[in-house]
Parts: structure tokens; sequence; C-alpha cells
């Protein structure tokens, strides 16, 4: 069985065809995915803009990214159920187009970046709280993570399009 | 309406709508120009909406958090209305017979005149902090403006 025989089957089971074919479930599902992007993204954006040393200057990292993140992850999680329902209903169209395949090595990219830093720089937060600018590797990382995913939503966008 | 028909049909055959038509990427190019401007907009209504009901970033000032952010909302209201006016130009017939569109800019004039002028005002006002109470209403409808501006937006391309 290959990966498209198995979207092939994902997109056929009932689920997947009735949201395909409803009149007003996948408008909704699809209008949530995008305006959800306030507050995934929306507010990831400024927590990363504190950490690349452009915004809130006088705000202790610990406290922007304590208060931030957790809805940053309200807004992920609305993000991927309303993906994973997309996704369910049009695998195949996903599997043939390259900005979805774009998409989903950016998104481990980004990721890829979270994890990193999580795992190094975060844990030393207390020594560079207040300290401005910010270290070279969290700018990095801010940095690094607004690109990424400005490439996520314009190649999520681009979907729609074969060309 | 009748009367804005030969309006929407010059924008459609305008010199700008049919350079974008013409072009595979322009559209697309524009289209996700269009929604990056939205996911900054849309994302600094919600993050002053919470801060004013107390839920982030409580440690700042909401007068100091909305005039941080106020450049950030020139900018993608700018981004905003230039691309929107590109992408309206390039698909201007279609969106005479487009009841989203009707409902969108209602929606745009409204949430504009609103944000511009009172919104503004009580988001960044001394007292802001103290009685957040107005200000809260205020961030509400704007939501609601704005969230009803994107919703119609997506809905052009249904109905």
């Amino acid at each position: 069985m290959s990966i498209l025989d198995i979207c092939q089957w994902i997109q056929d089971t009932n689920f997947g065809t009735s949201l395909r074919e409803s009149i007003w479930m996948f408008p909704i599902v699809e209008g949530t995915h995008v305006l959800a992007l306030s507050l995934s993204v929306g507010t990831l954006f400024w927590m990363d803009l504190r950490l690349a040393g452009v915004f809130m200057k006088d705000q202790p990292m610990s406290k922007v990214s304590s208060s931030v993140l957790p809805w940053t992850l309200v807004g992920f999680t609305i993000m991927t159920i309303t993906g994973v329902m997309l996704f369910w209903c049009q695998a195949v169209k996903a599997y043939n187009s390259i900005f979805f395949k774009i998409k989903i090595t950016l998104l481990i990219l980004a990721a890829l970046n979270a994890i990193a830093y999580h795992t190094t720089i975060y844990l030393k937060m207390k020594d560079w709280d207040t300290v401005w600018p910010p270290p070279a590797r969290a700018r990095f990382a801010g940095w690094f993570s607004i690109v990424v995913w400005i490439g996520i939503i314009v190649a999520g966008r681009t979907m729609a399009y074969n060309f | 309406m009748q009367a804005l028909y030969p309006l929407f049909k010059w924008f459609d055959s305008s010199w700008i709508g049919e350079t974008i038509r013409s072009s595979k990427y322009a559209f697309p190019v524009i289209e996700a120009i269009h929604l990056l401007g939205l996911t900054v907009l849309l994302g600094i209504m919600v993050m002053i909406s919470m801060r004013l009901f107390g839920m982030i970033l409580v440690y700042m000032p909401t007068r100091k958090l909305a005039k941080e952010l106020a450049p950030y909302t020139t900018i993608s209201i700018i981004v905003m209305l230039v691309t929107g006016f590109l992408l309206f130009a390039s698909e201007a017939l279609k969106c005479f017979d487009s009841p989203s569109f009707r409902f969108k800019m209602v929606s745009l004039f409204l949430a504009l005149i609103f944000q511009l002028t009172i919104y503004r005002r009580a988001t960044t006002s001394e007292r802001v902090d103290k009685s957040p109470g107005y200000a809260r209403m205020t961030a509400v409808l704007a939501l609601v403006l704005w969230f009803a501006v994107g919703l119609g937006g997506r809905a052009i391309g249904f109905l």
C-alpha cells in the first residue's frame, strides 16, 4: 500500500466524503482555520518579536513567554484540529500538492526550532530575562520562527492552486 | 446597487485589474500577503482584547501595550487595504454579484471608522487601566467587526 493509496483511503472514509461534500461544514472548518491564525500565529508573533529583540523591550522574557504561550497553544490546538479535518477530506489533493509538502516541511522546521530553543537557551533564561538586546541565539530563534511561520501561512494559502 | 455597476465594470477592465488577471502568480502572491496582514491585524485585536480582560500580559499596562502595537496596527491596515483593493480590481465584476463582498465592505467601513475613532481613543486613554469597563466594550465590538470582515472575505470564495 503506497502513501497515495492511504491518502485515497482516508478521503474515501465516511467522514472525509461527508465533510468534502457538505455545504456548510467545509467552509466553516476552513473559515475557522483561517481566522484562528489570529490566536495561533497572531500571538506567537509577538513573543517571537520579544525574543528577536524588537518588541516589549522592558518586559521580562519569562513573563512574556509564560503569559503568551498558553494562548498560542490554544490557537495551535484549533489549527491542528481544523487542519487535520481539512487534510482528511482532501488527502489526495494534498498529496499531489507541492505546497502541502513545503508546508509540512516548514512545520517540522518550526517544531525543531521550538525544541532546540526550549532545550537550550530557554533553560538559562534567568541570565538574560531582562537583558537587552537578548542573546544572539534567542534572537535567532525568534527570527527563525517568524520567517518559517510566514512561509507556512503562504504555503497553506497557495495549496488552493496548482501551478 | 445597480447604480454602482459602471464603477465595478471600470475597475474590472482597468489596467490594474487586467494586469493582475493576466499574470498566473500575481493573484496568489497578493492573496498571501493579504492573509499575512490578517494574521497581524486580527492577532493585535485579540491580544489587546485579552489584555483588557486580564487574560494575557497582565504585568504590562493596557495603555502601553496598545501604544506599542499601534504602528503595527497602522501598517497591517494599510497592507490589507492596498492588497485588498488589488484583489478587488482583478475580479470586480465577480464581487459585484457577491453577497459576501457586500457584507465585507459594510463591515469594513464600520470597523475602520470605529477603530480610528472610538476604539483607538478608548484603548490608549489614561483611564484605561484604572477603569477598563468602557474599553472592554469597545474591544468586543471591534473584535466582532474585524472578524466579520475576515469571515466575509473568506466567504467571497464560496458565495
